[in-house]
């Protein structure tokens, strides 16, 4: 990538940036209600007008739309998110206390989504049309039919009703530390991680699948085997390694939405992550912490869009080299 | 004047039971709850039965009761109407070891008319008023009110936490909220470690006045979906949760051997919310049409599965300690029908909608999409007032948008949970009338009320003034603007062979430190229910 067009896709994702968080900012403000009505005042003890001006005074929150939308820009320049209303600390430090719980969920989840669908992916292309191939495709669309919530439910029933194997709930328990505390986190993920993995596997497993068949019909795979390359040898270095070119602009791609968490699947395990913060946060009308979290889900957006960018012409030498990849007849056409 | 004493009962160093089947006392107990609410900075929020484990109030249980014991007070006296004594209990001491003094009590009174919460506020700076606290010794606190407060004993000491001055008197009232350390307070136990991740973890305060806690360690995960809270009720790695039994549950947990099931009567209700600053709503006899054409009977057998009784006896709780047992608002869709044909609303074009001055009678009933039961209500009463030619539609919306609907008025009907504080305290009652809630006096003219509320504050004794109340209640339930759709009875599981020393404190289920502390202390300070 020449270093302008790196300084062009710059300023694209930045003016996505700023779009993305202007409409961060305003979205919340739409929705009925606000977050110290939600928490100061209600039938079991309302605060007076009076006292709930002066909180929203605290937040910032009796200034005008546009007055507080530049200080979300102003300390924003900072790195200063504001205050969350519902947990009374700074955003910044109530959402590193949950990313770390749902980068860890969302990205297992995802590298164990990705290897085994990969490695299914690729079996089912390799004996395309046997009926181990129509065996994977079927369980794998079944599986991919499921919703999340449903399979989360399933292992929970087998693994810790049943067989008592694994919690049920939680990202840690209190009063844990050192080993055992890192031992039970470990446990804690196994369920939700498995879940997650399982619920995206189809994706996956289709993407290399199809990836796979079609660059099994490729000439230099014919001409590979004519030269007495070992099967084995065209399946890892020539096919795969053709085929997961897609698979990575894929998997690159739902990484940028991994800070998002996964709503659902937190909340069936009770799990500690992003997405059930978020959920919160919509629930309280906490517009602080609603704007930081939208913020960090949008950078982790824009972010993987500029690694996939910046990352596909060392996986592809074809792109390194300029070199256009339409084949001949769609380049006449678009011609 | 006749002098109230409340004397303490023996309730101090009982003989700490044993709960497990082995006879030994419990270590340890995981009892789920279903929202974090910080490190219990009661200035910021709070969730009672957790923030009673560490701070006491001068008199217990709670305003729910309708005889509070003596708890860190050991008597409590009333000298004229407007005046009260209250002597401390000797010998309590803070988690940190300070010693508990009568200024910490009158610290806590002006701290929480100078930082207000909300949820107490109006007990000491409305209904009633308090003047001034000032300690007559170390030992002895005096509390004078603005005009005659009979319930002050029983409601505003039987529920102000209180607070330690050397904690809390650096810290300015404006940044009360801000607040994150762990509490201190006097309570059986001490929260020894708090985060968002984890939940939290108590652990018995050994020198407790009232002897020590049964169990050492409570560790309370925050787990908020209700299914995954009885899943791990189910497995066992829970043996308890404050959250009850949904309807459907009820039988599965009831035919295991592992899960024991106590049956509880909560005092809350859901209830159909008008509003009354909106025609035709403002009109008392159209309310009274809207309350006579709901089937209770139908709405506690269709929509709780008949676990509860019918809401036929009106509002506040038919339980509480301070309501007119005399109340009744029955289904009568006949009257329903007539009070509309009096007040002019009839079906002239044959769409089985009446039309009046405005026009036709059509409405919306706005309830929380979260709430199964709530929505299923809101169906049955759109089909109730269907039968006398009223036309509602069912609105969904998440459960802050109903919440804003308090403060927005932007609403015809809605459907809403009241809890304990709203239906059981004689003085929230009155309060609700204020804020907004069942009224706004005195801004909106309301004659009959407005002569019972200076009738209510001219009394001076608890049963003069609750004879009024009774009559505030019976006019209320005549032109309601709220009307109980049933009175839930509740379920709560907990895991057998653990722990077994669960009770029903009222208005608090069974997860309380009542059913944590020695069984003898909760039945002499009147704060559990014993069926006697």
């Amino acid at each position: 990538m020449t270093l302008r067009r790196m300084l062009s896709r710059t300023g694209q994702l930045t003016l996505v940036l700023w779009a993305a968080a202007t409409f961060n900012f305003a979205l919340p403000h739409l929705a009925p209600g606000d977050p110290v009505d939600f928490k100061y005042s209600g039938v079991s003890g309302s605060l007076s007008k009076e006292h709930l001006e002066i909180i929203r005074t605290e937040y910032g929150l009796d200034r005008p739309l546009l007055q507080q939308y530049g200080s979300f820009w102003r300390g924003l320049a900072q790195g200063d998110l504001g205050k969350s209303v519902q947990h009374n600390r700074p955003v910044v430090e109530v959402l590193a206390e949950r990313a770390p719980w749902t980068v860890a969920l969302v990205g297992l989840a995802t590298v164990l989504s990705a290897v085994v669908g990969v490695a299914l992916g690729a079996t089912a292309a390799w004996r395309r049309g046997s009926r181990r191939d129509a065996g994977l495709v079927m369980g794998v669309l079944a599986l991919d039919a499921m919703p999340g919530f449903w399979i989360g439910m399933i292992l929970l029933a087998v693994f810790s009703v049943e067989l008592g194997w694994l919690p049920s709930f939680g990202g840690a328990s209190i009063g844990t530390a050192g080993v055992e505390r890192s031992v039970d986190v470990l446990r804690r993920l196994i369920l939700p991680v498995a879940t997650i993995a399982l619920a995206t596997l189809g994706a996956v497993f289709l993407l290399a699948r199809a990836a796979m068949v079609s660059v099994l019909d490729e000439p230099f795979v014919r001409l590979a085997r004519a030269k007495g390359v070992s099967e084995r040898r065209i399946a890892v270095r020539h096919v795969l390694r053709n085929a997961l070119l897609p698979v990575f602009t894929n998997l690159t791609l739902s990484v940028g939405m991994l800070l998002s968490g996964a709503v659902v699947v937190e909340t069936v395990f009770a799990y500690p992550g992003l997405g059930r913060l978020i959920y919160e946060a919509v629930v309280a009308r906490d517009y602080p912490l609603l704007q930081g979290a939208f913020l960090l889900v949008t950078l982790g957006v824009v972010l993987a869009n500029l690694a996939a960018d910046l990352t596909y012409p060392w996986l592809d030498p074809r792109v390194r080299r300029g070199k256009n990849l339409l084949p001949a007849a769609a380049q006449t056409v678009e011609a | 004047m006749a002098m109230l004493a409340l004397v303490v009962g023996a309730c101090t160093n009982g003989s700490q039971s044993q709960m497990t089947a082995d006879g030994q006392p419990v270590e340890r107990l995981t009892i789920a709850v279903p929202e974090d609410v910080g490190p219990l900075n009661i200035f910021a929020s709070h969730e009672e039965p957790l923030t009673e484990l560490v701070y006491d109030k001068l008199l217990g249980p709670s305003p729910y009761v309708d005889d509070p014991q003596p708890w860190l007070a050991s008597e409590v006296r009333q000298l004229d109407p407007a005046t009260w004594e209250v002597d401390l209990r000797d010998g309590v001491t803070w988690h940190d070891g300070e010693t508990f003094t009568a200024a910490d009590v009158v610290f806590t009174f002006e701290f929480f008319k100078a930082a207000p919460t909300g949820r107490w506020t109006h007990h000491v700076s409305d209904i009633p008023t308090i003047e001034t606290v000032e300690a007559v010794d170390d030992n002895t606190v005096r509390f004078t009110c603005a005009d005659a407060c009979p319930f002050l004993g029983s409601v505003t000491l039987a529920d102000l936490p209180i607070v330690a001055e050397h904690v809390w008197s650096d810290v300015p009232a404006d940044q009360v909220r801000e607040v994150t350390d762990l509490p201190v307070g006097t309570g059986p136990y001490r929260l020894v470690e708090y985060d968002s991740v984890s939940g939290y973890r108590f652990e018995a305060y050994e020198n407790y006045f009232a002897g020590p806690p049964l169990v050492q360690e409570l560790v309370m995960p925050v787990i908020e979906d209700p299914s995954a809270t009885f899943t791990a009720l189910r497995t066992g790695e829970i043996q308890a949760t404050s959250r009850p039994l949904a309807p459907e549950l009820i039988a599965e947990f009831a035919s295991s051997d592992d899960i024991e099931l106590i049956t509880t009567r909560p005092l809350q209700f859901p209830e159909l919310r008008m509003n009354f600053e909106r025609p035709p709503f403002d009109v008392p006899e159209f309310r009274r049409a809207i309350s006579r054409a709901l089937d209770r009977a139908e709405l506690l057998d269709a929509v709780f599965l008949g676990e509860g009784r019918r809401a036929d006896k009106g509002y506040p709780h038919p339980d509480a300690a301070w309501t007119n047992p005399d109340l009744s608002t029955p289904f009568d869709a006949a009257e329903a029908s007539s009070l509309l044909d009096e007040l002019g609303y009839e079906d002239t074009d044959g769409d089985s909608v009446r039309e009046g001055p405005a026009g036709p009678l059509r409405f919306t009933i706005q309830v929380a999409a979260t709430e199964p039961t709530d929505v299923r209500a809101a169906e049955l009463i759109r089909a109730d007032l269907a039968e006398i030619g009223i036309s509602a539609d069912v609105q969904t919306k998440d459960a802050a948008s109903i919440g804003e609907l308090f403060r927005s008025r932007d609403f015809d009907l809605y459907i809403n949970t009241i809890t304990a504080h709203g239906v059981a305290d004689p003085t929230q009652f009155i309060m609700s009338h204020r804020s907004g809630y069942l009224w706004k006096a005195p801004d909106m003219p309301y004659p009959q009320w407005d002569a019972l509320f200076e009738q209510w504050s001219a009394a001076t004794t608890i049963a003069d003034r609750t004879k009024t109340l009774f009559e505030m209640q019976e006019l209320f339930n005549s032109q309601p603007t709220s009307v109980p759709l049933y009175y839930p009875d509740e379920y709560h599981a907990y895991r057998a062979g653990t722990f077994d020393g669960w009770v029903e404190s009222p208005g608090s289920g069974v997860v309380h430190k009542w059913s944590l502390l020695p069984p003898e202390v909760g039945r002499d300070a009147n704060a559990v229910v014993t069926g006697e």
